[in-house]
């Protein structure tokens, strides 16, 4: 399988703040890879670097083979990265296609894309989400788990190698969850995405994802198969914290 | 040389100080109650037109006029503030169009009932004369209205730092939700300030009526300095506006005293701001906040 | 017979007959209609109270301004309280090139054209660096500090007074003929404005701007290229408001800086598009007559005191319709999933 993303001792520091420190994994086409920590361990600050949101203070982060450090965010876009928000980030004042529509229009280089046949591909996604009976709704007066479908579809329609996933899990109930696995693995088969995908819920990286990396305090301290890192010892104290009588 | 360095010093020393008396009010207005008063410019017109409808017009003295000014102010302050800033607080271009309106309503007021023939003058000189500083003359008047700047500042400081109102209003400035939940009265604090920022302004405007020019219009030139300072300070926060305004005050001096090019002091001022901005785009201050 | 006019039909009752006609919004949905009374109107005035032409061509260029700004605020996120700087720049640069140089109109729109564009290049990069409230002190600052330029270099822009004796667009030798002319003029170029920029917003162009109103950070991870948008969306209201600029400077034959630059300026063409509705265009023609008339009626009854009524009227009409003629509209219908105008810190 070929590599398509290799990160290599990237940082990120906020002042005296070190949110991210000297991480390095590289990810395989086709793959699911999972992203654990606990809150605060630098996941979000890594996805931002890797899309483009923050410029990495140190290291390097290449793509299918390109380096892509330096380039913005939305070329970045168009070579095949995207993510969606934890919290969604909805376009509040479009409707849901209006929204699709935009990815779909500048997610791919293709110039000559008019409106009529991006409203046409926005269709196809909203509908594979679930959410064409919706697609006239503003985006802002969806449900939570519709509006993550929203997330997945405008993250879709910019027709990706690379999709970070982030924390979609979160404030859904037991039923909207397990919807929303199946969304992803449908979305990997039928679009042949590689996945990264960060979650707290192991139950679901477990079932899901083939590797998983772990960060704690910015540093990666595990990866491996989600059996090897549900059992590594760093891991539970990261989450659990130290045994008392250690 | 000798004298360009001391014209310098001492020019930057009294514009400085009288810029920070005039935007500290602008600065505190955008940094608590995060709305632009565009409007600012009114208080100086209103300052000098309303004290000389009282002398002309009642034929009061100077003292009773000011007083009467101040509470008129005052009166002004609070019915923009409930009328248009708690109305519209969510949209804020509305808040800022409305305030412009003000502005221009008492602006187009006074040159109608006031033009400029009309030979508004007050008489506010604290100190009459000229005094000698080195090689430098300057009007003695300024001098007070640069110290009264100072003294007036440090008064703000010692408010902000040491008073419970004080304390309240920096809460304010750092997040409104967490101050009322902690129990602050932000509409009443909010209403204290629309009045506290006029003070300054008022003994500005009173302290340099006799030495530079009255006219209805002048109030938008010193709201340019405002926002010039303010920007560059950093919106709201004192400690920033303290140091940019001697930054201007320093730019306008060598420009208009020392190159002697007057006109151009704006524009300089301007293009200072401007090349902040593009390097620190948050202005001097290290937070959003009062201190 | 009695005839009953309902909300989207009328109904005719005659002899124990009953005739119903609907009235179907494509009936009166139809823009040609109102293009023909836009260009009607000027005509008839003509013939009525030829002086009343003046206020007309006001109004076009009133609305003619607020079209283009319409577009720069959506597309690049931020409100610029400073578009009457670019019709400095266009008027000076007619007025200027007409006096010392003798070109005629045509030119001197070409120049006025680039002038706006070249402007609007350099200044445009302040809509990616300057967040929204300090973009908007910064756009409102500069018009001010252009008219202290015109003041610094007096012997050049004349200062006060201004510039004057600008080749006139029309000459006919009759005073009415020519503003019957300058009322088409100004119609054309507003019809015109008004149709490029319907087309922008009816287009895809009009999605990307709208997103990168809702969420720029959003927009770019998806692949929109938000800075070329904003300085495209910038430049080229630039330019339309520079031409607006020439009109002024060859129709007044005048052109000075203290006209046009001020914060009352500013304020009228606020008006204009507040009323109209913040981003509806078509409501900036709405906005553009109301305003335009009603500052005619006040100069008229009030004379002296007009300056002072004008402004008090507008807040009064800001307070009582925030949303302007376009909000009393749009209380009765559905809502319309239309791009709109937000702020941003």
């Amino acid at each position: 399988m070929a590599e398509i993303l290799k990160v290599t001792n990237i940082s990120k520091h906020f002042g005296g703040l070190t949110a991210v420190n000297d991480v390095s994994f590289s990810i395989n086409e086709g793959e699911t890879v999972g992203l654990m920590g606990p809150n605060g361990a630098g996941k979000t600050t890594l996805v931002n670097m890797i899309c483009g949101s923050y410029g990495a203070d140190s290291g390097k982060i290449e793509f299918m083979g390109k380096d892509i450090t330096k380039l913005p965010p939305w070329k970045r876009c168009k070579l095949g990265i995207c993510r969606t928000y934890q919290i969604p980030r909805p376009f509040p004042e479009l409707t849901a296609l209006a929204s699709v529509v935009v990815s779909a229009l500048h997610g791919k280089d293709r110039p000559n894309r008019s409106l009529e046949d991006a409203s046409t591909e926005a269709t196809h996604y909203l509908e594979f989400v679930g959410l064409f009976s919706k697609r006239n709704i503003l985006a802002r007066d969806l449900t939570l788990f519709e509006m993550r479908g929203l997330e997945l579809a405008r993250a879709l329609a910019t027709e990706p190698k690379l999709i970070f996933i982030d924390e979609v899990m979160a404030g859904l109930n037991p039923v909207e969850a397990e919807k929303a696995v199946r969304l992803i693995e449908r979305a990997k088969d039928q679009f042949g995405v590689t996945v990264l995908w960060i979650e707290h819920v192991m139950a679901v990286l477990m079932r899901a994802a083939e590797r998983v990396i772990v960060l704690h305090y910015g540093e990666k301290i595990a990866e491996g198969s989600p059996q090897e890192v549900a059992n590594n010892p760093l891991v539970i104290e990261s989450y659990l914290g130290k045994s008392e009588n250690a | 040389m000798l004298v360009a360095i001391e014209t310098t010093l001492i020019y930057t020393f009294l514009l400085g100080s009288l810029y920070l008396l005039v935007s500290l009010g602008f600065s505190l207005i955008c940094g608590v109650l995060r709305i632009f008063h565009l409007g600012y410019a009114y208080i100086f017109t209103a300052t000098i037109y309303f004290t000389w409808m009282f002398m002309s017009l009642f034929g009061w003295g100077l003292i009773p006029s000011i007083a009467a000014m101040l509470v008129i102010q005052a009166g002004i302050a609070i019915a923009i503030y409930k009328g248009l800033i708690v109305r519209y607080i969510k949209r804020e271009e509305i808040i800022i169009l409305g305030l412009l309106f003000v502005a221009i309503i008492l602006e187009q007021s006074a040159l109608r009932f006031y033009p400029i023939q009309a030979g508004v003058y007050l008489e506010t000189t604290m100190v009459p004369g000229l005094s000698k500083i080195g090689q430098v003359t300057v009007s003695n008047q300024l001098i007070f209205a640069a110290i009264l700047g100072i003294v007036v500042t440090g008064l703000f400081v010692l408010f902000f730092l040491k008073t419970k109102l004080g304390l309240a209003v920096r809460a304010i400035s750092y997040d409104i939700y967490s101050s009322r939940l902690m129990g602050i009265q932000v509409e009443r604090v909010f209403m204290f300030i629309m009045v506290l920022v006029l003070i300054p302004v008022i003994l500005a405007t009173l302290a340099i009526a006799p030495i530079w020019a009255v006219e209805p219009s002048m109030g938008w030139g010193y709201m340019i300095i405002a926002i010039l300072v303010s920007v560059l300070g950093g919106l709201g926060n004192i400690r920033g506006t303290i140091i940019a305004s001697y930054i201007i005050g320093f730019c306008n001096s060598v420009v208009g005293f020392v190159i002697a090019q007057p006109l151009y002091m704006g524009l300089s001022a301007l293009i200072v701001v401007l090349i902040m901005l593009i390097v620190r785009p948050q202005g001097i201050a290290k937070s959003e906040t009062v201190w | 017979m009695e005839l009953e006019v309902k909300r989207d039909r009328l109904v005719l009752r005659a002899g124990g007959g009953k005739w119903e006609w609907h009235i179907e919004p494509r009936y009166w949905r139809n823009p040609l209609i109102y293009v023909s009374i836009l260009i009607i109107a000027p005509v008839v005035v003509y013939f009525v109270y030829p002086s009343l032409l003046a206020t007309v061509i006001d109004a076009n260029l009133l609305a003619a301004i607020a079209i283009p700004l319409a577009l720069m605020s959506i597309g690049t996120g931020r409100m610029n309280f400073g578009p009457q700087f670019y019709i400095g720049i266009g008027g000076y640069a007619a007025a200027l090139l007409s006096i010392h140089f003798g070109l005629n109109p045509a030119l001197t729109l070409i120049a006025a054209a680039l002038a706006g564009i070249v402007f609007g290049f350099i200044m445009s990069p302040l809509s990616i660096i300057a967040g929204g409230l300090y973009y908007s002190l910064l756009t409102l600052l500069l018009p001010l500090l252009f008219l202290e330029v015109t003041f610094i270099f007096s012997d050049l822009f004349k200062g006060d007074t201004g510039l004057s004796g600008i080749a006139p667009l029309v000459s006919t030798g009759s005073f009415s003929l020519n503003l019957l002319i300058y009322a088409f003029i100004s119609l054309a170029m507003m019809l015109f404005y008004l149709f490029i920029i319907d087309k922008i917003f009816r287009s895809r162009y009009a999605v990307q701007m709208a997103a990168i109103n809702d969420d720029e950070e959003v927009a770019n991870g998806i692949g929109v290229n938000v800075n070329k948008t904003k300085i495209i969306s910038f430049i080229i209201p630039a330019m339309m408001v520079a031409i607006v600029g020439w009109f002024y400077a060859h129709y007044y034959g005048a052109f000075s800086g203290q006209t046009y630059l001020p914060l009352s300026f500013m304020l009228k063409v606020f008006m204009v598009t507040m009323i109209g509705g913040r981003t509806q265009i078509y409501g900036c023609i709405i906005g553009g007559y109301f305003i335009a008339f009603l500052e005619m009626i006040l100069i008229r009854t009030t004379g002296g005191m007009s300056p002072v009524l004008f402004p008090v009227i507008l807040l009064a009409l800001l307070l009582v319709l925030p949303e302007g003629l376009f909000g009393l509209y749009r209380k009765h219908h559905y809502r319309e999933y239309m791009p709109t105008l937000r702020f941003r810190r």
